[in-house]
């Protein structure tokens, strides 16, 4: 079974430690101009999380604050690893969608991929990289918590087998009639590792909430398996044209003699 | 022969195979840059604190940090500084009892007193104070503007050890001295307001013992800023027992733009009024949208009463960038108008401080007659211990008993018990930090996280100023402050003291769910 991680947005408190955490176990720099918690707050090829506040109304129609992390959602079937030729995203069983550095080409095709708009591009490198949120990979398979998870004060997030942290999720958005009933992450795009419960509608806090239920890879991969095949028909039919034309000319070059002599 | 063999072998190589060679170690060399000359996958590449290397979610040692809003007028974080190991949240939440203490999903405010003790416990000043020297800077270099300057009864006993001095020597002179040296045009005292404030709270508590005024006993002081809006979050039905009296900070900005304006013929809107405080949550403290009364009493209501509010570690900086060694100045003396002060006002400084100025005071002005020397060494209510009860006989009244509390999370029984109405009190004083301001948020941060050591150090030096240096001891006996009601407030409690000196609090229980079992 894959890790998961729920966050409950009704518990965070803004301290924006999740993505200090972040930056000190990946030693990402800290960029002057994006911020990672607030209303500016971006991400970026520095910023692998950050903290969005949002200004919204309760259910009484009050005003409160929302803080919303975002990451990579580490979806089960991520269009990221399956648009990427060269196997630089890959999904580990363990669950995270890992990048391999090595194996990039930078072609950028995950950036377009990705519904989410997650990945970031190094634009101010000489030799760029796609960077994005790796769930902190080698701390999941040694049985540890991503380092953004287990620096929390407030208990916002859970980690654990998926499976069993969706039935919480909806254990909890059945017995307190503070949640909306739409647990995040469970059914989008075909299902995310990382899953959400909120108190505030999801597209009022910024979430994109139109995307298809289906996982994204399944809309090509049907004519996506056929190109191993349709290539090498085609240079079949290449080779071919190719004789043909060849024997058409010499045979001509040899009437042209014949007419000449 | 092995030569010979070499040679034959260094012949071998071509000009092709020489430039196929490099061309080979070139492509490789620029492959393993731009892979790093690794197969890991991204991510992992710093390091964590010892304590989050663990499996579960969310282990008991593992503390995080304290939320804190943008645009917190007291504090702010440097995140790059932050390395999460948690201490703020210890003392914002087991010292102070704010942090946790609130019901989750928050409502639109990140609650905090803005007290700053989380600057004193953070070990590598990630958090501290929000700086505004620029602020006063640019009002020093200003020449149409009169800048003025307060400084607290506890920054003389603290400031010096910014400069390498022993914890709590006595620097009043010096300061004066430095600040003088900035530039200021005037260098006044809060002592002289402290002074004010006893008056001014002596008298309101008599009229609640007397039954004069509808307000509920015990009476709570108001000074500490950190404490009012402690109070004002979670205690908010005991707003009525708070006296009505503003900080000395505020008395003494008021004061300033009004009465010394008045004497020393310069239109309020061309003061700037600094005032140099222990305590981060002053900052907060003058920006409350009350704190105008000067303005309001000229008709300008956007003027506020204090512009700036700088703290000790900030006027060491300040000092120290402008290249000002405060063990090299000589002592000053404080400019006269609102200047003078008693060891009664100096106190204000130290945990039981407050009580013992306004024991002495309300003596005096129910009996007529001066203390007993007994009253000016009230021991029992000083020094270190959380909670202090002390009740001593006033001819006329009968028994005062008193209680005497810093620190929050000793605020909290007391108040519980204020609640069920079983509080044997006339009147409480609390201060917001523990040991009083001498352990504000704004002092140096000497011992880390902070210790009873130093804060000891600078009470004594508070009492010692108090007992020996001080020529007087008694709020009632300050001249200036007596001068002041005769050409302007009149007396005490009067109707522009009311308008002036006292104030109104807020209600903020709205801005969060206060946790029940807590």
């Amino acid at each position: 079974m894959s890790k998961g991680v729920l966050i409950d947005l009704t518990k965070c408190v803004g301290c924006g430690g999740c993505t200090v955490a972040c930056k000190l176990y990946n030693d990402n720099k800290w960029d002057e101009k994006t911020p990672t918690m607030g209303d500016k707050a971006k991400l970026t090829d520095k910023n692998w999380t950050v903290v969005h506040r949002k200004e919204v109304k309760n259910k009484e129609g009050q005003p409160v604050w929302r803080f919303v992390k975002e990451q990579c959602f580490h979806c089960k079937e991520p269009a990221c690893a399956s648009a990427c030729f060269a196997k630089a995203f890959q999904k580990t069983k363990e669950g995270p969608v890992i990048y391999y550095p090595h194996l990039c080409v930078g072609c950028r095709y995950c950036m377009v991929a990705c519904p989410f708009n997650i990945a970031k591009f190094q634009w101010d490198k000489a030799f760029p990289l796609v960077t994005k949120c790796t769930m902190c990979s080698n701390k999941v398979t040694k049985g540890e918590a991503p380092a953004c998870v287990s620096v929390c004060p407030a208990g916002v997030f859970k980690y654990g087998d998926r499976e069993e942290l969706l039935k919480e999720a909806k254990s909890i958005i059945a017995k307190d009639s503070k949640y909306v009933k739409h647990i995040f992450g469970e059914e989008e795009v075909g299902g995310t590792e990382w899953i959400y419960i909120s108190d505030i509608p999801f597209e009022q806090l910024g979430f994109k909430t139109n995307v298809t239920k289906r996982p994204l890879p399944s809309y090509t991969a049907a004519y996506m398996h056929a190109t191993p095949y349709v290539g090498i028909a085609w240079g079949i039919v290449l080779t071919g044209l190719y004789h043909y034309t060849k024997r058409r000319n010499q045979i001509s070059k040899e009437n042209n003699k014949n007419i000449k002599a | 022969m092995q030569n010979q063999v070499a040679k034959e072998k260094e012949k071998q190589i071509t000009r092709r195979g020489f430039l196929k060679m490099m061309g080979g170690i070139g492509l490789t060399g620029i492959t393993a840059t731009i892979a790093g000359c690794s197969t890991d996958p991204a991510g992992g590449k710093g390091w964590m604190p010892q304590q989050y290397q663990v499996a579960s979610s969310f282990p008991v040692q593992v503390k995080g940090r304290i939320p804190i809003d943008p645009t917190n007028p007291s504090i702010t974080r440097d995140d790059r500084k932050c390395v999460l190991c948690g201490q703020c949240v210890e003392v914002c939440q087991r010292v102070q009892t704010v942090y946790g203490y609130y019901e989750l999903p928050i409502k639109n405010d990140i609650t905090c007193v803005n007290c700053g003790q989380c600057t004193l416990w953070c070990p590598t000043a990630a958090i501290t104070e929000r700086d505004d020297i620029d602020k006063v800077v640019r009002a020093l270099e200003d020449k149409n503007m009169h800048v003025v300057v307060q400084t607290a009864p506890a920054t003389r006993v603290a400031l010096g050890e910014e400069f390498g001095m022993a914890p709590g020597t006595f620097v009043e002179g010096k300061q004066v001295a430095a600040l003088k040296k900035l530039g200021f045009d005037a260098v006044l005292d809060t002592n002289f307001s402290a002074d004010l404030t006893i008056l001014e709270e002596a008298t309101e508590l008599i009229k609640r013992i007397k039954g004069e005024v509808n307000a509920p006993l015990p009476q709570f002081t108001s000074c500490a800023p950190g404490w009012v809006k402690f109070c004002e979050y979670f205690y908010p039905d005991l707003l009525p027992h708070l006296s009505s009296c503003k900080s000395p900070q505020q008395m003494l900005g008021a004061m300033i733009k009004t009465y010394y304006a008045r004497e020393k013929d310069i239109k309020p809107e061309k003061i700037f009024s600094v005032s140099i405080m222990p305590c981060t949550g002053k900052k907060f403290e003058a920006q409350r949208p009350e704190m105008n009364s000067a303005g309001k009493l000229a008709g300008k209501p956007q003027l506020r009463d204090v512009d700036a509010v700088l703290t000790t570690r900030e006027l060491a900086r300040l000092l120290k960038s402008k290249g000002i060694d405060l063990n090299k100045l000589p002592d000053e003396k404080y400019d006269s108008l609102l200047g003078e002060s008693t060891g009664a006002g100096l106190i204000f400084g130290a945990t039981g401080g407050v009580m013992e100025a306004a024991i002495r005071s309300a003596y005096f002005l129910i009996t007529k007659q001066e203390p007993p020397e007994a009253l000016l060494n009230l021991t029992p209510i000083r020094g270190l211990k959380g909670c202090k009860e002390a009740s001593f006989d006033i001819p006329g009244v009968g028994a005062v008993k008193v209680a005497v509390v810093h620190g929050l999370n000793n605020a909290r029984p007391i108040l519980e018990a204020v609640r069920k109405k079983e509080a044997p009190w006339h009147f409480i004083e609390f201060m917001c930090c523990p040991g009083g301001c001498i352990g504000g948020g704004g002092q140096p941060r000497t011992s880390l996280p902070p210790s009873d050591q130093v804060r000891q150090a600078r009470i004594n030096s508070i009492y010692n100023a108090d007992a020996h240096i001080y020529a007087k001891r008694k709020s009632y006996e300050n001249k200036e402050v007596l001068a002041l009601y005769q050409k302007f407030l009149e007396n005490p409690n009067s109707h522009l003291a009311h308008e002036l000196l006292h104030t109104h609090y807020t209600d903020r229980s709205k801005q969060l769910t206060v946790k029940k079992d807590a």
